[in-house]
């Protein structure tokens, strides 16, 4: 079997097209070969969601995912969540004015899986909230000034898409 | 952040957004795995699998012949070239004990480095650390610190004897006595499970041989800049000054990322001798297994009770299975002299006893964790307070109404020689029971129960000693005895203020901290003020982010220098205004008359002070950088009552709470909203103590929990929402302020505890083993055989 590949993909509205180790993860891709660390590796085993991008619009566990398997996808990850101007996502700004992060190293991780939430259920109560978030650990806020920031998104507009 | 102000609108006590945290939410924060440098090689660690055995031989050849391995790094080839960690005698040590960087003759522990592999990549690295053979002789493992301290048990370290790595004897006040004379003893065992900080960022270093002038420069997860570099010079038998300790973004410490360990010591020694950088950097695994764990403790609490219900004297024995090291720098103390020293918490004891141990194991050290030994401390005696409670047919709120120090008595010295001053329990304790309507929540109780449900409800009363000075010791025979930390101001030409200190945040928004209370004192824009806090090369002396001190000591730190930099100001513009100090003021980065006749921006005045000196008379322009040192001396007492409503599934032994109200007096609050965001964290990691969190070894010492999958922590699931309420009254220290970083861990895990007993006991149940895991429930139910 060969030890490299080369993909193609879209990263944050950017195509690339690399040859990787086919051992290697799309979170350690993400890092190391694009240099983009905003997404963070918390376990490693898929459980605690630091690592969560959207490929294809659905969040997926980076550290679990090979690089290879993004063969083709559109991934979004942190970084590309911003606006343009430079303004940021609606639920970025929302985790600011609500305090609702402290260290930080989870953050990426609730923010996309909030973003896709969000898109589903636009208008959701706090207990569909905690659920739809319980695949995040964060061991900083006990989650109750994250739950807020989904909170305030509640029957807002999706954000304008890019 | 906010703009133009009025001159008495403060911005202490305002919670303002931290901008600090503005590159966490873009996914621009830099943390340690973030960095890397031209030339960087990896290392992996490889570790024992055995709990204790002696090592035979390495056999590294292969490892060595691997394409792209630089390096592999054994204990016998540190010998002699840098100084291992040595135990700190003292007083209550039991014996010396000594831990090499890589383990040499002897593993301790499942999980000790054995080898350091350098290559050109980290998946390189871990390819090598598989092709290192060693044999090993397997020798009995010390797993329980009741057997281990038995005489003849297995030793450790054969400098210990019965595995003592700390033992103390206390007494203080008649305790005999009041045993004696008591109406009513009350004794309880008591059993905390093995956890750990889980900071969701590992451990991890990036060290740089010949950055700038340093020979090391260090980039360190960790909370404590300057202690690192202190310790680095000493071990690796270099200058401090031949060392740079910079803390990047960091995620999560919780005492975890306090202490000292051999690994980022090991990368320091490569990189030296590499002349290359080097990076570490932990995974899940190695971190379940290689950084620090946090109590697992067995108690046995009596208590002497007249029969109002007055706690007349208290008893314990404490063993606290402490691993296989004295963690270094603060010692394998502070588990055991903290749970039986604290034991008191903020209950009036005249009379106090205890023997507390640290016995050595063959299990993963442990090391300081959030609120060390307090909230075992402060369960095991609310839950047998509610015991004498019930047998004395007295409210548990009216039996810790009776006990606890009442403001009128301050200071008051409890019979464990601390003094509690400008603490509210009392009034905390009126405020919860008001604010949850604790009468319509008892009636609601029973009628959960005629209902056949079984609802409990727990009320915990904690204290916490934050914000320690140089007169009261961090714990009792620890070498590192902080009680001073130093912040520097800079005024800029462009008047914009700098600060700077080494008290780094892992998220606790020190820096936004530091800049309120700076803009209140100097009259300036927030906007105006920026703050470094990570940095050796940068910041004046200090030790770091722990116990709950950072807030008390950066900001009368800035108190103190930003006085001095007023008086600087005020006495150069009274000469540049031609006016009197005592007719100017400054508002909104400018120095204004009190007329608001003649104004002048800070701006201006340091471009005075720096590029014009020479017109300015040199008494009067002393420079905008002033250092201070503060020191509070005393601590200041934090405390807080908790009040907790959990259902019990009698069948599965699921507890759910239900509710969950917190009154809590921290002092004078700098940022409201992100001291709101440190006691409701607190209180998550506490429920998930009380009820969720344990590393089990088996009885070979064979780690059982080293994935998120075995060690389960709460998620938005588990944590319901806290209802919060302030009894505040100012400390004694600079600004009024207290510590609140650690405390509400406390207050969680003794309510958790409460509620569960208490609604175990309406079916006759009880339970002394925490975390409360659905097992212990319904073998406290009798459901399942066993019991304590």
């Amino acid at each position: 079997m060969a030890s490299e590949r080369t993909i193609e993909l879209t990263v944050n509205g950017t195509a690339h097209e690399k040859t990787v180790p086919v051992r290697r993860s799309l979170a350690d891709f993400l890092r190391e070969e694009l240099h983009l660390t905003g997404t963070h590796l918390g376990c490693e085993h898929g459980v605690c969601g630091a690592c969560t991008v959207s490929m294809n619009g659905r969040s997926v566990r980076s550290c679990l995912t090979l690089a290879v398997q993004a063969d083709g996808a559109e991934i979004v990850t942190i970084e590309g969540l911003r606006a343009e101007d430079g303004t940021l996502h609606p639920i970025q700004q929302a985790f600011h004015e609500n305090f609702a992060l402290q260290c930080g190293y989870c953050t990426p991780g609730f923010l996309i899986t909030a973003i896709e939430f969000l898109e589903e259920n636009p208008n959701p109560t706090e207990p569909e909230v905690r659920e739809a978030l319980s695949g995040n650990l964060c061991r900083c806020t006990g989650y109750q000034a994250i739950v807020d920031a989904v909170m305030s998104m509640a029957g807002k507009p999706p954000a304008a898409k890019d | 952040m906010t703009d133009t102000r009025f001159a008495n609108q403060k911005a202490v006590g305002s919670s303002v957004l931290p901008d600090e945290a503005l590159p966490l939410v873009e996914g621009e924060g830099r943390f340690l795995n973030d960095i890397r440098l031209p030339g960087m090689y990896h290392v992996a660690f490889l570790r024992s699998q055995h709990a204790h055995a002696r090592i035979l031989s390495i056999d590294t050849a292969k490892a060595r012949a691997l394409p792209g391995v630089v390096k592999v790094l054994t204990g016998e080839e540190l010998l002699g070239k840098v100084d291992p960690f040595h135990s700190m005698p003292n007083r209550f040590s039991g014996g010396e004990s000594t831990q090499h960087w890589l383990a040499v003759e002897k593993v301790r522990f499942c999980g000790e480095a054995v080898c350091a592999v350098v290559a050109e990549d980290r998946a390189t690295a871990e390819d090598g650390v598989d092709l290192i053979e060693v044999d090993y002789a397997p020798l009995p493992a010390v797993t329980d610190p009741r057997q281990g301290e038995k005489d003849g048990a297995p030793l450790v370290h054969d400098t210990c004897h019965n595995n003592y790595l700390i033992k103390r004897d206390y007494e203080r006040g008649p305790v005999e006595e009041a045993f004696e004379k008591a109406d009513l003893v009350v004794k309880r065992k008591f059993r905390i499970g093995r956890k750990q900080a889980l900071c969701l960022e590992g451990r991890g270093c990036v060290a740089a041989y010949r950055e700038s002038t340093f020979a090391l420069t260090m980039w360190m997860s960790h909370q404590l800049p300057y202690v690192v570099r202190h310790y680095l010079a000493k071990h690796l038998r270099l200058s401090e000054t031949d060392v740079r300790v910079i803390a990047p973004h960091t995620g999560g410490g919780f005492g975890q990322k306090a202490s000292i360990y051999p690994e980022e010591f090991v990368c320091g020694h490569l990189a030296l001798g590499l002349r290359r950088p080097v990076k570490w950097v932990e995974d899940r695994l190695e971190n379940m297994v290689a950084s620090t764990h946090a109590r697992d403790q067995y108690i046995e609490l009596s208590a002497a009770v007249d029969a109002d219900g007055r706690i007349l004297a208290l008893s314990s024995d404490v063993w606290v299975d402490i691993g296989a090291y004295s963690t270094y720098l603060w010692s394998a103390g502070m588990e055991p002299l903290q749970t039986a020293g604290l034991m008191p918490g903020p209950y009036r004891i005249e009379a106090l006893r205890y023997v507390t141990r640290g016995v050595a194991t063959n299990k993963t050290p442990v090391g300081p964790y959030r609120a060390v030994g307090r909230p075992s401390a402060s369960a095991s005696l609310e839950l047998l307070i509610d015991e004498a409670a019930r047998k004395l047919k007295l409210d548990p709120v009216e039996m810790r109404r009776r006990n606890l120090i009442p403001s009128e008595m301050m200071p008051y010295r409890n019979a464990n020689n601390l003094v509690h001053d400008n603490v509210n329990y009392l009034p905390c304790l009126k405020l919860s029971t008001t604010k949850v309507d604790y009468e319509e929540l008892r009636r609601e109780q029973r009628e959960a129960i005629a209902n056949g449900k079984l609802r409990g409800i727990g009320i915990s009363c904690y204290a916490e000693l934050t914000g320690l000075g140089t007169s009261t010791a961090v714990g009792p025979g620890t070498l590192l005895q902080p009680g001073r930390d130093a912040v520097t101001l800079r005024l800029e030409t462009t008047g914009v203020l700098t600060i700077a200190a080494a008290l780094p945040s892992q998220g606790q928004r020190i820096m936004t901290a530091m800049m309120q209370v700076a803009a209140d004192e100097l009259g300036m824009k927030l906007s105006d003020i920026t703050c470094l806090s990570n940095d050796t090369a940068m910041a004046p002396y200090g030790f770091g982010t722990f116990a709950s001190r950072t807030a008390v000591f950066g900001s009368g730190a800035v108190i103190k220098a930003a006085r001095e930099l007023r008086r600087r100001i005020l006495g150069l513009a009274a000469h540049l205004l031609d006016t009197s100090v005592d007719n100017l003021t400054i508002v909104d980065g400018a120095v204004e008359t009190l007329d608001r006749a003649k104004h002048m921006q800070l701006s201006e005045m340091a471009e005075q002070s720096y590029f014009h000196a020479k017109h300015i008379p040199e008494e009067l322009n002393q420079g905008f950088e002033v250092t201070s040192f503060y020191d509070p001396k005393f601590g200041s007492f934090a405390g807080g009552v908790h009040i907790v409503v959990v259902d019990v599934d009698p069948d599965t032994g699921h507890v759910e709470i239900v509710r969950y109200v917190a009154a809590e007096d921290v002092g004078n609050m700098i940022n409201p909203t992100v001291v709101r965001g440190q006691i409701i964290g607190g209180i998550a990691q506490g429920i998930g103590e009380a009820l969720m969190e344990e590393l089990v070894y088996d009885d070979n010492g064979q780690p059982r929990t080293v994935t998120l999958a075995d060690y389960t922590i709460p998620s938005a699931l588990e944590i319901p929402t806290i209802e919060l309420h302030h009894a505040n009254t100012p400390s004694g220290a600079l600004g009024g302020f207290k510590g609140c970083g650690e405390g509400s861990i406390i207050g969680a895990v003794g309510a958790v505890a409460c509620a569960v007993a208490d609604a175990l006991s309406h079916k006759g149940g009880d339970i002394h083993e925490f975390p409360a895991t659905p097992e212990r429930v319904l073998t406290g139910l009798g459901v399942l055989p066993g019991g304590t």
